[in-house]
């Protein structure tokens, strides 16, 4: 199994020479199967790259067929949606699983993203291609051909995100990201979901001194992104959803030292690297 | 008056090294009177930049005003308004002038993009007091020592541009806009081209001979120029102009210097090179100087006499 990051940062994306070796796009990872399938998790500014791969081969004919799990709709996790060129190709056929959400359905929040005061495309139903929005319980198992997905909901300041576990190859990869566990650590149902997976992707934001002035905002600091790597015992941990203010240089420093400070292999997460689990 | 751009860039930010030298924020320009005062011009996620300088800079312990001008409100030229720092600081006032454009409130429009599944902070939840202004083409209105023309454009949902007097010089920001010539855009989806009627035709015609008229005798113009004539071919109906329309524009208002503004995603460093080439000699033949806007580039209308900050 491969883990590729299209996308890496939080909040907004960073344009400029010092975000270069790290990336400056918000959040978009790629799992690909050794069958050839793939999963997309999240829609950030990332998955403006990734339509450039896609593309190049069936989803250019209008022959694609891509699954792609939303942890939330917070902006940096769904700016790419209207940019992301398959969705213009009739035949391909897309669809975005998120969870259930109170006061409006997902698809309402997709719909509005792209109303007519702020998108040309005035509407989901302007997309060619066929987009499809599921809403499934987290909790549960979600359906993607060639993977086994399990999902749990995570904490995220006010609100919620789904956490999940994407299995194939006989490898695990589990992405959290967008988390701030309670001050005691991450909760059971978290760790039973990331329980010995090869690599944990998790949400880092804040280094440990930014994090105590921002408690409460729903982000971990590294630390807290440690911690749970060692209480699920995750055999690597990669850091990710990088802070808008963590230049290449200083996200080396933060690396550096936190993996000095851990007992499970980590590293950054890097736009446009391919890990293999 | 001068200026300095933040964003640049049209339709979304595109970080990585094809970008270093133009810069890939969306739009957002910093407009300064000869004593400092600042008026913003769109809100893209440049303002993040600004917005970080801004509230480093003096304040007066009765706090600050910011005024925002907006040409619209498609998310490259808002999705910074959250990360706009002045926002989160008490006893300031934002105020916020955009075109209605057929919303019932800019408030509820603008807010939206804060709506708690978008952004984990509501705009009505900020320290920092907002207040929306709708500005209407054609109708003038003071702030400070800018004296703002709106002047209506040819975008979907409607867009507007501004003229900008000040200190005994001009600016406009002519962004978004579609050239006037082969559709008229209106408030729904369009797949394709769709033939103007007759009256579309009229009021592309007095659309345009009222941007040439706000523009006259301008010093410097920024203009939307997301596409090449090549990719224009190919998406005329998606609501942007070309170098060549803007410097006809701007050739025949008088203007003193273009500045090509709102790059495509798709346009790296090299190729925004070769059009600052070209358009650099066209614009020689054509009487009007030619700049390509970079993200940090500073800008001066007119002579500026003793600049300086006033919060
Ligand atoms: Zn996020
Ligand atoms: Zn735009
Ligand atoms: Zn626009």
């Amino acid at each position: 199994m491969k883990v590729r990051f299209w996308g890496v940062r939080g909040s907004c994306a960073t344009p400029g020479g010092r975000y270069l070796r790290y990336g400056g796009n918000t959040t978009a990872i790629e799992v690909r199967a050794a069958s050839g399938h793939r999963i997309l998790i999240d829609l950030g500014t990332g998955v403006t790259e990734l339509a450039k791969e896609l593309m190049a081969a069936e989803f250019g004919q209008g022959r694609g067929e891509l699954p792609v799990l939303l942890t939330h709709t917070h902006v940096d996790h769904i700016q790419g949606l209207p940019f992301f060129t398959p969705l213009f190709i009739r035949g391909n056929s897309i669809r975005i699983m998120g969870r259930e959400l109170e006061g409006a359905s997902l698809k309402e929040v997709l719909q509005d993203q792209l109303n007519g005061h702020y998108s040309p495309l005035y509407g989901l139903e302007n997309l060619a291609a066929g987009l499809e929005v599921q809403t499934l319980r987290a909790g549960s198992s979600w359906p993607a051909e060639g993977f086994e997905v399990k999902t749990q909901l995570a904490p995220h300041g006010s609100t919620s995100v789904v956490a999940c576990r994407i299995t194939a190859d006989g490898k695990s990869v589990v992405i959290m990201t967008d988390v701030e566990h309670a001050p005691e650590g991450i909760s059971s149902e978290l760790t039973e979901l990331a329980r010995d997976c090869d690599l944990l992707v998790h949400d880092a934001m804040f280094s440990d001194s930014e994090y105590t002035l921002r408690a409460g905002w729903g982000h971990s600091s590294i630390s807290s992104a440690i911690a749970a790597a060692h209480a699920v015992g995750a055999k690597r941990l990669a850091l990710f959803h990088h802070s808008p203010d963590s230049s290449d240089d200083r996200l080396d420093m933060l690396v550096q030292d936190a993996a000095e400070a851990s007992s499970v292999p980590l590293f950054a997460a890097q736009e446009g690297h391919d890990v293999t689990v | 008056m001068y200026l300095t751009f933040w964003g640049v860039r049209g339709s979304y930010p595109v970080p990585g090294a094809a970008t270093v030298r133009y810069g890939g924020h969306t739009s957002c320009v910093e407009l300064r009177s000869d004593r400092g005062k600042c008026l913003v011009i769109d809100a893209g996620t440049g303002l993040r930049g600004l917005g970080k300088k801004l509230a480093q800079e003096f304040r007066k312990p009765d706090g600050a005003t910011y005024n925002l001008i907006l040409s619209h409100v498609h998310w490259d030229h808002i999705q910074g308004l959250p990360f706009f720092e002045p926002a989160y600081i008490g006893d300031t006032k934002i105020v916020v002038h955009a075109p209605r454009a057929a919303a019932k409130e800019l408030r509820q429009v603008i807010g939206g993009i804060t709506r708690h599944e978008f952004f984990p902070v509501d705009l009505d939840a900020v320290p920092a007091d907002f207040e929306f202004h709708e500005v209407v083409p054609g109708s003038a209105f003071e702030i400070d020592e800018f004296t703002v023309l709106p002047i209506g454009l040819n975008h979907p949902f409607g867009a507007v541009g501004y003229r900008v007097d000040a200190d005994g010089s001009s600016m406009a920001y002519v962004s978004d806009t579609a050239p006037f010539d082969r559709m008229l855009h209106k408030q729904h989806f369009t797949a394709g081209i769709e033939e103007p009627s007759d009256e579309d035709r009229e009021i592309l015609k007095t659309m345009r001979a009222n941007l040439v008229e706000s523009l006259r005798e301008v010093d410097t113009v920024i203009y939307d120029t997301h596409f090449t004539s090549e990719e224009y071919e190919q998406f005329p109906h998606w609501g942007h102009s070309t170098p060549e329309h803007a410097l006809q524009i701007c050739q025949e208002a008088g203007v003193r210097q273009l500045v090509l503004y709102h790059h495509a995603p798709a346009h790296d460093d090299d190729m925004m090179d070769r059009i600052a080439e070209k358009f650099g000699l066209l614009g020689k033949e054509a009487n009007v100087v030619v700049c390509v806007a970079k993200e940090k580039m500073t800008l001066t209308m007119g002579e500026v006499t003793n600049p300086g900050i006033v919060a």
